[in-house]
């Protein structure tokens, strides 16, 4: 214990000297950004709250579904991102190798290390779940004692996911010990996902069945008169047992959360039992069989003629060999094919082309937020990632201005593809008109081109050097920041797009006559925020890399 | 026209010189090595010349351009070897060189001449397909070692050569520096293996607290410090600064 104590202060310091480094504009400017977000959350969840409590009958059962149905989310969401992290964390840090020479006893640096992975990988939903049971209790006029209540239990349910997803990768790698980190990140993905379809399939086969009607309330009564979401035997339902608990008159809420702390103690002390038996087997085993294979042909077996290819070829071979790219890449897409998909029932739940068209743009709207979301995760880093090899570049002919470019040109190809796959798909399903159909696409390559750009602006503006983890980059002060930023920029854009649009469904719809003025002016101001939105933040990116030193 | 100036060079971090008024001037042909102790100012004035600081003030210029002004051009006569060498983890060996390969646009033939001759001599043949993040310190020293001599610098800039590689792969990089100054190449090198520079050095350089507190060869050297092995010079110049605090018996900075 002493040990694990020793270990976790030195990181707790180390954690206190960064935030010390920060200067006070930056440090002032990152506490701003995270107060806004969780504001920003709370006061939409108050919002929509409000709306559910107000329906009559079925709103306060859908609401808590509602609850129910996050809190599932969550844990799912825990699971996928400790499981990633956990790798990283726990076998391939330079850190581990240190910790590993010392005489320390390994539970010690095990326990020390899910601590870590525990915080790093669940600190971005914390900071959406804290409003939203916030928001929860306010709405339902919970009493004081509500809040202490709930947000120890949201800590505590936290636990849980890391404790399994560092046991789960224990046991894999000490069963096979000569599975690379690609191959055991996917099975214990695999296995996540097939568990929780065989338990809810199992418990509760009515959350997989797709609802057809085409009267709402009809639907709506359905949707309450749903069973819990994830069943007696998940910690969610305990949680959203505590939360609801207050509302229905406090019943069985000293019973849901001691269970859900008996159940997050005995998940740290199963996974404690397992790392004694497996922790250095397995963190041996990666050291041995990892990464020995031959690689006889890829893009770079040999060198290609333009520097700019080179570029791209570098950049695609670091990020398919990186199993947490990839991996969490096409977590990604598989859930927006999975939304997409699910857009097909939507003319039988709104038959009046009026909704249509108002769900077509909440789409647009949603899927600039999904891309926002991706370029964070996977743009924000790119730069922080030329830490291997900075040294190289910054002494090589070859300009960080060309370097850049080059990143933001290969990186709006694909962010075109994704919007463009999505957009065009989704709206063939919501069938649109034709206009529309033309029109939004257009849109969307704005989108793209300015997400990119502020992702990899900001990303060499927040160089983040000493992370090799490009989950960790962008969980950081300046992913954090950037990420505002994305979300702010979307939100700009679909307000500057409302007026065009209001005067369209007007148009459209009321027979109303068209104010040209507006809508041309809304598409010009589209296009001049745009512009600058795509090229300022490469120039502050551009001119951050070549005033800084290396 | 000499390869490298170096006029008043100045870096500051933070309130702290790090390099307080360097001048250099090396010309064709010529190795020069940096002594001094940790937290000298060696790789920073590597850094600065190789482009990956900026300088607070003064002026570098390679093969008569200036760093500040036209770094593209200026470093196409580089060559850099840190100290520490990081390849990307998840590229092998040769994917690495290659990828040097291309940035330089090394032509066809040379790339294949110049590779295979390089592989046999830091023998890096059975293991340049597999990734590098199952290379050693020393693996990884012989591959950055590869792509500097595969893309033909005329001033090379090389921190610690020999930190990690093995006795044999040590004899074959002091020999090439040797071939690679008899072909006409400038070598600036920055060490704390005195034997190695008294062996390569066509020039020496003590740096003490971010000022050049010598420069030339080792009689000079040997006559001023009043000691003829190298060791015995490099700690009685040590020393002395230490015991001064300020510059000691030495010649102040001077350009050559």
């Amino acid at each position: 214990m002493r040990d694990f104590l020793l270990i976790f202060r030195v990181r707790v310091r180390m954690f206190l000297a960064s935030i010390r480094s920060l200067s006070g504009i930056r440090a002032a400017s990152f506490v701003f950004v995270i107060c806004c977000f969780i504001l920003g959350a709370y006061y939409i969840f108050i919002r929509v709250f409000g709306y559910l409590m107000s329906v009559e009958v079925i709103g306060p059962g859908l609401l808590d579904r509602l609850i129910e149905m996050a809190l599932f989310v969550f844990l799912i969401m825990l699971l996928f991102s400790n499981v990633i992290t956990s790798f990283s964390t726990f076998y391939h840090s330079r850190e581990i190798d240190f910790l590993f020479s010392l005489p320390v006893p390994p539970t010690s640096i095990y326990l020390a290390k899910l601590v870590e992975n525990c915080l790093y990988a669940s600190w971005a939903t914390l900071t959406i779940a804290l409003p939203l049971v916030i928001a929860y209790g306010v709405k339902t006029g919970a009493p004081a004692l509500f809040y202490p209540l709930s947000i120890t239990g949201i800590i505590v349910y936290m636990v849980i996911p890391a404790a399994i997803a560092s046991a789960l990768i224990a046991v894999i790698l000490r069963i096979f010990p000569k599975l690379g980190p690609r191959e055991v990140i996917i099975i214990s993905l695999a296995l996540i996902l097939g568990l929780t379809y065989l338990y809810i399939k199992i418990n509760n086969p009515g959350l997989l069945k797709i609802f057809e009607t085409e009267n709402e309330k009809t639907l709506l009564i359905f949707a309450s008169q749903l069973t819990t979401v994830g069943g007696v035997y998940v910690p969610s339902t305990w949680l959203s047992n505590i939360l609801k608990g207050f509302n229905d008159g406090a019943s069985g809420i000293a019973f849901n959360f001691l269970l859900l702390l008996f159940v997050t103690v005995s998940s740290v002390l199963i996974s404690f039992m397992i790392a004694r038996a497996c922790y250095v087997r397995s963190w041996l085993s990666t050291g041995e069989h990892a990464s020995k294979r031959r690689i006889r042909k890829s893009l770079l077996f040999h060198p290609p003629r333009r520097a700019v290819r080179t570029v791209l070829y570098k950049d695609l071979l670091t990020f398919v060999r990186e199993p947490t790219q990839w991996v969490q890449l096409s977590v990604f897409l598989i859930l927006l094919a999975v939304y997409i998909l699910s857009l097909r029932r939507t003319p039988i739940y709104f038959a009046f082309p009026l909704w249509r068209t108002i769900v077509a743009f909440a789409n647009f709207a949603y899927i600039s937020f999904v891309l926002a979301t991706l370029g964070v995760r996977f743009i924000f880093p790119t730069m922080s990632l030329e830490r291997a090899g900075i040294w190289f570049i910054g002494s090589s002919p070859m300009s960080f201005r060309k370097i850049l470019l080059t990143k933001y040109f290969f990186n709006l190809i694909t962010a075109v593809v994704i919007i463009e796959a999505l957009l065009l798909t989704a709206n063939l399903f919501i069938k649109i008109d034709t206009g529309l159909h033309l029109l939004m696409p257009v849109f969307g390559l704005f989108v793209a081109a300015s997400l990119v750009s502020i992702n990899l602006g900001l990303g060499s503006r927040f160089l983040h050097f000493h992370e090799d983890n490009p989950s960790r980059i962008a969980a950081g002060s300046g992913g954090i920041i950037t990420a505002l930023i994305s979300i702010a920029y979307v939100g700009i854009a679909i307000a500057i797009l409302a007026t065009p649009a209001y005067n369209y469904l007007s148009h459209t719809f009321m027979r109303m006559p068209v104010n040209y003025l507006l809508v041309y002016s809304g598409f010009v101001l589209f296009i001049l925020f745009n512009a600058f939105t795509i090229v300022i933040p490469l120039r502050i990116g551009i001119r951050s890399l070549e005033r800084r030193d290396y | 026209m000499p390869r490298l100036v170096i006029k008043d060079l100045k870096k500051k971090f933070n309130n702290t010189w790090a390099l307080a008024g360097l001048n250099l001037q090396l010309n064709k042909g010529e190795i020069f090595v940096l002594l001094g102790p940790n937290g000298a100012g060696k790789t920073t004035t590597l850094k600065l010349i190789a482009g990956l600081l900026r300088p607070t003030e003064g002026e570098i210029i390679v093969e008569g351009i200036n760093l500040s002004r036209d770094p593209i051009r200026a470093k196409s006569f580089l060559g850099y070897v840190p100290d520490e060498p990081f390849i990307y983890n998840k590229l092998t060996g040769r994917e690495f060189i290659n990828f040097v390969a291309g940035i330089y646009k090394v032509g066809r033939k040379e790339y294949e001449a110049r590779l295979a001759t390089l592989m046999e001599t830091f023998d890096i043949g059975p293991w340049i397909d597999e990734l590098s993040e199952s290379y050693s310190h020393g693996m990884k020293q012989r591959v950055i070692m590869c792509q500097l001599l595969l893309h033909d610098p005329d001033l090379v800039l090389i921190d610690e050569p020999l930190v990690g590689l093995d006795p044999k792969t040590s004899k074959t990089v002091r020999e090439l520096f040797i071939r690679l100054k008899e072909d006409g190449k400038t070598l600036f090198i920055s060490t704390h293996t005195l034997s190695f520079a008294r062996e390569i050095a066509t020039k020496i350089g003590i740096i003490s607290r971010g000022q050049l507190k010598f420069i030339g060869d080792i009689g000079e050297l040997s006559r001023i410090s009043g000691k003829k092995d190298i060791e015995d010079i490099y700690l009685k110049l040590s020393e002395d600064d230490a015991a001064a605090g300020v510059d000691p018996l030495l010649s102040s900075p001077s350009e050559q």
